[in-house]
């Protein structure tokens, strides 16, 4: 008897604790229902489509049918890989990352340590001068850097000439026109970087700093071997971010050179676009994938390179 | 668990359904040549129609259209401005929406796209097609069937400087290619300027200088019947080579900005002479100030074989297929191509009439300058109207800047980007 009404007992509250979880678990769903339906409207659909597009050879007028399309397999991303332009805008999109990250990387922590130790004066105002460049539309700075680079008459060129150097045609020389570009984009995205590595520097315990001064360790060497180590979450959210931005790099060569000259700026997301805009949406979503593809990679290998050793 | 599965079994079954449902039709497009649209009604136009039109255009309509409705009482115009960057994502969209406007002003390359995604409707024959110029009705044209009419046209000649030919020793320009070289040549020996003739060193549209000489040597832009691209012509091939040499033999500057600065250097007589279209006369004349119209003169192309041809640009008029309100639409394209509409529409907006008689107007007869373009335009050519022109040009522009910067061989040049334009093919 008793034992039974234990039992029973145990029954009822594990009853009532369940249906107490049930409404929870309802109210949970209905509360994350406008999300799931916004994301599976404006994020899942759009991907399982281009996903999809990407197999077919859909083209623009195939819009008011999207269904009624062939399927083709791989020959899409075939179709691209084997593309010399794509090929070329590949290295060059290679060539932008390679060169300009580094020089993006090391000029943000160059004016973060400098903000961080060596400018007291003024400190805000050199923060906002130098974060400037990141909130100001690219295209009024294309404008700006087309008439710095201008050949001849440019303001960098005349300055060249001042000491004697002849400048280069910068954006309408094949060879100069990438530097171009990588010098603008760098100048135009190191700030966001920096007020990150600002934000990692000023995290460094003074006391570290001070206790290997006192084991006589130079300035060089502490930065070396206290600030580089606790800064490595900081480098690799940073590189992470930096590196995804520059692979699908679009609004230099959209607004500055078109790609050209001779194809000598045209990127893996600006050909991409000229894709879709040719019409082959098919071919572009593909590419678009291929690109994806490339940035997961990149990503997983900084991650591997830069996680936390213990 | 066992929901999982049946999950997704589900959505396989889903998926399953939908790549069945998947597969083109066997007869997608471009069917049998030379449709006429239905006859619209004799009656009185009425009702609302919806037009889109692109930037000063498009501004600018609503002045014209005024007309329109005083002249049928009850229609009503309604006119949307679209900015051009915007406008051909716009119509893609609104196509595939199936939420078109009646009526829209659309770019000439556009035609093979629209007409083959089924969206616009062949031209009915109460517009007299021969009463536009060749080369601008051919633009109208897919596959053989006209759909909606050009509107306004433009074409490519040769700009001067009447002053500076003096001191080089020309009074005009030659009517041959040798010629125009020489005339160059002779403003950067005799009449002090850095470059004889501002020609595009490739690149976006510079297809649009090379093919008048090409046009002129009689070049035809497809082959097979009009099946086929045919860019490596023996006719594309001369021009293309002339067009080089005058990068090579240092005529033309080969590295210029990518930013054209035309106007100032025509004002300043730095280059003294350049190919383009209509818009150029006020742009000089607005740089080079005052009594800079007297200083400069405009030539038609020189001559090749097959005589002096251009080419010739401009935007259309269509109607959409699933307008509510058909007869008004096309009555309302049909007053556009008026003559004296035209040559009102040339007053407000100083666009070219597309309409030859409307030429006879007293505002454009009696301009000696617009006289040349009237004249270009009745050999002016437009290149095919295939959905995929735009690409497979892109090749070409892209081989032109090759063969002027890095002195690539025209032959193979020419033969890489018919490489290209087969393997893109025509989209029809």
């Amino acid at each position: 008897m008793t034992a039974q009404t234990a039992q029973n007992g145990a029954a009822t509250s594990r009853r009532r604790a369940d249906s107490a979880r049930r409404r929870e678990g309802r109210a949970a769903w209905i509360l994350a229902v406008p999300f799931c339906l916004l994301f599976l409207a404006f994020t899942a659909w759009p991907v399982i489509q281009s996903l999809f597009m990407s197999f077919t050879d859909t083209r623009a007028r195939d819009l008011r049918n999207p269904f009624a399309v062939n399927i083709i397999g791989f020959d899409n991303f075939t179709k691209a890989l084997s593309d010399p332009l794509f090929r070329t805008a590949a290295g060059n999109t290679a060539y932008f990352v390679l060169v300009g990250m580094p020089l993006t990387l090391v000029v943000a922590l160059a004016a973060a340590v400098a903000l961080d130790k060596g400018i007291t004066r003024f400190r805000a105002i050199f923060r906002l001068g130098f974060y400037m460049p990141v909130i100001t539309s690219i295209v009024a700075v294309a404008v700006v850097w087309r008439f710095l680079l201008q050949n001849p008459g440019g303001l960098i060129n005349t300055v060249l000439g001042w000491v004697g150097i002849t400048g280069p045609n910068w954006l309408g020389d094949p060879h100069w026109s990438m530097p171009s570009l990588i010098l603008m984009a760098s100048w135009r995205n190191f700030g966001t970087a920096m007020i990150i590595f600002l934000a990692g520097l000023q995290a460094v315990p003074a006391e570290l700093h001070e206790a290997a001064a006192i084991d006589g360790a130079s300035a060089w060497k502490r930065f070396r071997h206290v600030t580089m180590p606790l800064l490595r979450p900081t480098l690799l959210f940073v590189m992470v971010t930096t590196a995804i931005g520059y692979l699908q790099f679009f609004e230099e060569p959209f607004v500055m050179t078109k790609g050209g000259p001779l194809n000598s700026t045209i990127s893996l997301s600006y050909y991409t676009y000229q894709q879709f805009g040719f019409g082959n949406y098919g071919l572009a979503s593909a590419m678009s994938y291929l690109i994806f593809v490339v940035i997961a990679i990149v990503t997983a290998i900084q991650f591997r390179l830069l996680r936390e050793r213990s | 668990m066992r929901r999982t599965t049946a999950i997704t079994v589900a959505c396989m079954t889903a998926a399953a359904l939908t790549m069945t449902a998947c597969g083109r039709n066997a007869d997608a497009g471009g069917s049998g040549a030379g449709q006429t649209g239905a006859a619209v009604s004799t009656g009185k136009a009425s009702g609302t129609i919806t037009v889109w039109a692109m930037g000063a255009e498009g501004d600018n309509l609503s002045k014209l259209t005024k007309d329109f409705e005083t002249a049928n009482p009850g229609v009503k115009v309604q006119v949307t401005a679209i900015p051009w960057d915007a406008a051909h994502d716009k119509f893609t969209a609104a196509i595939a929406a199936g939420k078109t406007p009646d009526v829209a002003m659309v770019g000439s390359t556009w035609m093979g796209e629209f007409a083959s995604s089924n969206a616009i409707d062949p031209t009915p024959a109460q517009i007299d097609k021969s009463s536009f110029f060749e080369g601008a009705q051919k633009t109208t044209e897919v596959n053989g069937t006209s759909y909606g009419i050009p509107w306004y046209v433009e074409t490519r000649v040769v700009y001067y400087r009447t002053d500076l030919a003096k001191k080089a020793g020309f009074d005009s320009v030659p009517t041959n290619w040798q010629g125009l070289k020489d005339m160059a040549k002779a403003m950067q020996t005799k009449a002090g300027a850095k470059w004889g003739i501002g020609l595009q060193a490739g690149g976006e549209g510079s297809w649009q200088t090379v093919m008048p000489f090409a046009w002129s040597e009689g070049a035809d832009l497809t082959k097979d019947g009009g099946k086929a691209y045919n860019f490596d012509s023996p006719q594309l091939l001369k021009a293309t080579k002339y067009y080089q040499s005058f990068f090579t033999d240092g005529i033309s500057d080969k590295s210029a900005p990518a930013t054209p600065t035309t106007e100032p250097d025509f004002a300043s007589g730095k280059v003294p002479m350049f190919i383009s279209g209509p818009w150029e006369m006020s742009a000089v004349e607005k740089v080079g100030g005052a009594g800079f119209k007297d200083k400069y003169n405009v030539a038609p192309i020189p001559a090749g074989s097959a005589g002096s041809s251009s080419f010739v640009g401009g935007s259309n008029f269509v109607v959409f297929k699933n307008t509510k309100n058909r007869d008004t639409a096309w009555k309302f394209v049909q007053w556009l191509a008026d003559p004296k509409v035209q040559a009102k529409w040339y007053s407000i907006s100083t666009d070219l009439p597309s309409v030859k008689s409307a030429w006879q107007d007293p505002s454009l007869a009696s301009d000696k300058k617009l006289a040349v373009f009237g004249k270009q335009l009745e050999t002016a050519k437009a290149p095919p109207s295939f959905p995929t022109w735009e690409q497979a040009v892109k090749g070409l522009d892209t081989e032109m800047e090759k063969i002027t910067k890095t002195g690539e061989d025209p032959a193979q040049g020419l033969k890489t980007a018919q490489q290209q334009a087969d393997s893109i093919g025509t989209g029809m």
